[in-house]
């Protein structure tokens, strides 16, 4: 608690005034920042082999397979990227992200488009006066967002502008404003401790 | 079961399989349909355009294999659009994965060919940041701190480029483009909120009701929207690549949308009138 105190200060003091200790204070805070950051992937890779490797010895559900598969891409990237020394500079690891998790990973996000379009088609109905105007919304923002319409008539384009600009800019910075004094009362409340959730107590 | 009631549950498969078919026909055939250039693209194009020569950028590469198909074409023709003004590119990655992504993007642009720049004294890729906003803020707060090394290994020291960026100061503008929404935002907070630095963000069409209002405030002078901007920029940069023939797929696809929602709509009431009339 002593800690994110000191540290939440500093980052105040970095913010509002131009101290130099201040700043080459905070500058070494986010260093340690970014070497955690960094820590965090190595200890999520510790964690996929705990979490997996019990699923694999329990062989529960027949997920065990894809686990399997998981942990062995997980040691053949690794193995290639300490082998060569180099990492993602080298070619052999660019030739196996290019060649296996760039087509899989581009196929899984390209494929929510079919979800999408049936999602649409089978939500979007006008049953009641909000899902009303959510049908009028949708479809007028789909129109403004297809390039074929409002090449042919721009009033779909600025219709969407509208929609975006008035109806979601509005609603939407009402919501970040909340959130944005929600963020301030929890900083300061955390600075004070008041709030403890993020050291695992209630 | 009616014929009403019947539209209302079209199968799952033919509606998909009709969706596959509007996407192969422009894939196999592109048609050059018209494309009505958005402000946004604009805006950002004019940014960019406005940078004195030699001026440096900022740019953040925020996303990884799954966004590339919406976002990489976009970050080629912007990055035509860099080396074409000679402005000085310094690139960094906040998403792991955006290092994967650099080699892809520059065998595209094709740097040292196409424009005769030089690695290390007109652009440079400092690698994967950790942190996120922590990782804007160090970049911005003071980049020798954060950054020892370039991608390829070299101390940042003998990087001509990089011996004089010390920090937010030296940055003429910050750009990124991201499937993030930590990142999108958070450039906002950390290089306009923080320095008042001009920033351009480029994001997945379903992310642009969230950032536009930061758009409308001027907190981002330029917006590449999905694959719709990325087309936009193809066309503004006169590189056209992938976005460009992607929007016959949006066309096509899209409307085919709409015309299900359509369907869906006058069959289900449709269903309720003669529901109504049987009883």
């Amino acid at each position: 608690m002593a800690i994110t105190f000191i540290v939440g200060v500093i980052a105040i003091g970095d913010y509002y005034t131009t101290l130099t200790a201040v700043k080459d204070t905070f500058t070494v805070i986010k260093n340690w920042g970014v070497v955690l950051n960094a820590f965090a992937l190595g200890l999520g890779a510790v964690n996929l082999f705990r979490v997996h490797g019990r699923r694999i010895s329990e062989r529960k559900t027949s997920d065990w397979m894809f686990s399997t598969w998981l942990l062995f891409m997980l040691v053949v990237f690794a193995a290639v990227g300490l082998g060569t020394g180099k990492f993602e500079t080298s070619n052999q690891y660019q030739w196996i992200y290019n060649t296996i998790y760039l087509p899989i990973t581009s196929t899984m996000y390209s494929s929510l488009c079919f979800y999408m379009s049936y999602g649409a088609y089978k939500i979007l109905r006008a049953r009641n006066i909000d899902a009303f105007l959510l049908f009028f919304t949708a479809v007028f923002v789909i129109l403004g967002n297809t390039p074929i319409f409002p090449a042919y008539v721009p009033g779909f384009f600025h219709f969407r502008e509208w929609i975006f600009k008035v109806l979601v800019g509005g609603g939407y910075r009402g919501i970040r404003i909340g959130i944005g004094i929600g963020a301030v009362v929890l900083g300061i409340r955390t600075l004070l401790g008041l709030e403890s959730g993020y050291l695992g107590r209630r | 079961m009616s014929a009403w009631e019947k539209l209302t549950a079209l199968p799952r498969e033919i509606v998909l399989a009709l969706v596959l078919i509007a996407m192969i026909i422009p894939t196999l055939k592109p048609l050059g349909l018209p494309l009505m250039i958005g402000t946004m693209s604009k805006d950002w194009y004019n940014t960019v355009d406005a940078q004195p020569e030699g001026s440096i950028v900022l740019f953040d590469i925020g996303f990884g294999g799954g966004g590339y198909p919406s976002l990489g074409p976009a970050t080629i023709a912007s990055f035509h659009q860099f080396f074409e003004k000679n402005l000085k590119l310094i690139i960094m990655a906040t998403q792991v994965e955006g290092s994967m992504m650099y080699p892809l993007i520059m065998e595209a642009v094709k740097p040292e060919t196409n424009y005769g720049v030089v690695y290390g004294e007109d652009y440079v890729f400092i690698g994967y940041i950790a942190g996120t906003q922590t990782a804007m803020a160090g970049v911005l707060g003071n980049l020798p701190a954060i950054v020892s090394v370039d991608y390829k290994g070299t101390p940042i020291g003998q990087i001509p480029l990089l011996k004089d960026v010390k920090g937010a100061d030296d940055f003429d503008l910050v750009a990124y483009i991201t499937t993030s929404g930590d990142v999108s935002e958070g450039w906002v907070y950390q290089a306009y909120s923080a320095y008042k630095k001009d920033v351009v963000g480029g994001f997945l069409s379903m992310m642009t009701p969230t950032m536009k209002p930061y758009y409308d405030t001027g907190q981002l002078l330029g917006v590449l929207d999905g694959v719709k901007g990325a087309a936009d920029m193809e066309f503004l940069t006169k590189h056209p690549g992938d976005a460009i023939k992607s929007s016959d797929v949006l066309s096509f696809s899209q409307t085919l949308v709409v015309i299900f929602i359509i369907i869906g709509n006058i069959a289900y009431f449709g269903a309720k009138g003669a529901k109504r009339e049987d009883s």
